[in-house]
């Protein structure tokens, strides 16, 4: 079942990368200062949230932090959100612009022959290179975080960003395979998912740290797969954690990715032909 | 076996037609009870051969579009199977399936990837496009630029320089000026002559006749007649005169 979207995608490599440049130039392009928009809407967006909560709210200058393995320790509400937030504006991207991602390329699905999935794949690949742009930024604050407080500058556990990073797109890339063609059928599917993002950013741990419930809500927050890329590049750069140590969330992870893959291959196969007609 | 460079065994297809967006929306989850459908091809069959130059007549909604499009690629059959085999070019849409973003010269690569073709090739056929195009130095420039005449003139020129196997004409089609429609009509002569094997839609009758030895006319997505041009003519201009008499009475 999957060889239909690895043999769109066979040989197909070199105009993959040509048209994710694309994409990244046709995002960017025709502003004055072009590619620094990229870092100035996350950059304000990260303000604004520290802002709210740090000066206006006041009460979370701190937040603790207990993963039940290490020692209960605090860490300061900015480094906290921004560590969270960085791999959720990718996310967000995913989601919302690659369920568009087919509507909006609809001329190399209705006039032309095209490997349709590769569409997916390369406006994908474009908002990886944003996020990695965005990562070493985000990494040099890690350093000079780490640095100020006495730490070393880079630390083993560093190297997990190899494994959340293409873990995240190759999750958000399979479930664009559902929803993007359903999105190109129904308007009112792509406004429900444009609808709910918002709601989703508060029901995910960026702004609060997911593992503080107990209870129900402890588990129902592991089924947030947001929430394992979240923790994930926070046991990367604050926690100092493998990510094999929290057994639990790594297997619900796993289980969701094998669920959203199939899935995708399925509403992919399903619709694939149909899709000429309705666009 | 037989030299068929084009096979349709028993292709149909149907449009679902939806009564409003709910029903669409609805149908992504549930298969939609009894819907209207429109058959825009029913059960056709018929094998082109190599170096054959075919006419497809037939009045507007027959299912000429539809099949033209599942022999390029676009669209797939309900029912039945197709076997195109080689590349297939398209003198249709000639503005379709451009970048608008990137560069003429990247565009060119860009259809070459889709047709399968490799870097030294396209290499090889790039400076032909650019000439044939006429497009001088904005061939580096984003095709977004371009005047629809350029679009045109570049998707021409790609189409007929990539060495098809197939190529496929729409007869209302629009390449600008008139000294580069006439430098297109020989072109496709050319291509024609080299035994490339065509298919023509048309309304004209007499366009036909001058290109095509062989035709098929279809009528509401069935194939009615297939054979020498002359004789499918006839038959297309009995029925429309039974049309004609029909509305008369």
């Amino acid at each position: 079942m999957f060889t239909s979207i690895l043999n769109e995608h066979k040989g197909f490599g070199k105009q993959i990368m040509l048209l994710s440049k694309n994409e990244l130039i046709k995002t960017y392009k025709g502003a004055v200062i072009g590619p620094f928009w990229a870092v100035v809407k996350p950059a304000f967006t990260v303000f604004v949230y520290w802002f709210a909560f740090s000066v206006g709210i006041k009460k979370l200058r701190d937040v603790g932090v207990n993963l039940g393995s290490h020692d209960p320790f605090t860490i300061d509400f900015f480094t906290f959100m921004f560590i969270g937030i960085i791999p959720w504006f990718f996310i967000q991207d995913s989601i919302v612009q690659g369920s568009k991602t087919l509507r909006t390329n609809r001329q190399f699905i209705t006039k032309v022959k095209f490997p349709v999935s590769t569409i997916l794949t390369y406006t994908g690949l474009s908002r990886l290179y944003v996020h990695l742009f965005l990562a070493i930024i985000m990494y040099g604050y890690v350093i000079f975080h780490r640095v100020s407080n006495g730490m070393p500058a880079f630390s083993v556990y560093d190297l997990q960003f190899f494994l959340y990073c293409p873990l995240m797109f190759m999750f958000f890339l399979a479930l664009s395979w559902s929803t993007a063609p359903m999105a190109a059928f129904s308007k009112d599917f792509e406004s429900l998912i444009v609808s709910v993002m918002s709601g989703i950013f508060w029901l995910s741990g960026i702004m609060y740290d997911s593992y503080g419930f107990t209870g129900f809500l402890k588990y129902a927050m592991l089924v947030n797969p947001i929430n394992f890329f979240a923790n994930g590049y926070r046991n990367c750069f604050l926690y100092n954690r493998w990510f094999f140590e929290y057994k639990t969330e790594f297997v619900i992870f796993l289980a969701e990715f094998v669920v959203v893959f199939i899935l995708g291959i399925y509403n992919y196969n399903r619709l694939r032909k149909k899709l000429p007609d309705v666009l | 076996m037989s030299d068929a460079i084009i096979t349709f065994k028993n292709v149909s297809k149907t449009y679902i037609l939806y009564k409003n967006d709910q029903a669409r929306f609805k149908a992504l989850f549930i298969k939609p009870r009894n819907p209207k459908t429109n058959r825009a091809l029913n059960d056709v069959s018929f094998e082109i051969y190599r170096g054959e130059s075919v006419g497809i007549v037939g009045d507007n909604g027959a299912g000429k579009s539809t099949l033209l499009k599942m022999i390029t690629g676009v669209a797939f059959p309900d029912d039945g199977e197709i076997i195109v085999d080689g590349k297939v070019a398209a003198l249709l849409e000639l503005t379709a399936g451009f970048s608008m973003e990137m560069t003429g010269r990247e565009n060119i690569y860009l259809k070459g990837y889709i047709l399968g073709l490799e870097d030294a090739y396209i290499k090889e056929i790039e400076e032909k496009i650019i000439e044939f195009a006429e497009l001088g130095d904005y061939i580096d420039q984003p095709v977004r630029t371009y005047s629809s005449g350029m679009k045109m003139r570049l998707g021409f020129a790609i189409n007929v320089n990539i060495e098809p196997d197939v190529l496929v004409v729409d007869e209302a089609l629009a390449v600008g000026d008139a000294s580069f429609k006439r430098k297109c009509k020989d072109k496709i002569k050319e291509i024609i002559n080299a035994g490339t094997t065509v298919l023509y839609v048309s309304h004209n009758a007499n366009s036909v006749k001058e290109i095509c030895p062989r035709s098929i006319y279809l009528r509401k997505g069935t194939v009615i007649f297939d054979g020498p041009t002359d004789e499918t003519l006839k038959v297309y201009e009995e029925y429309k005169e039974s049309v004609k008499n029909k509305k008369k009475k």
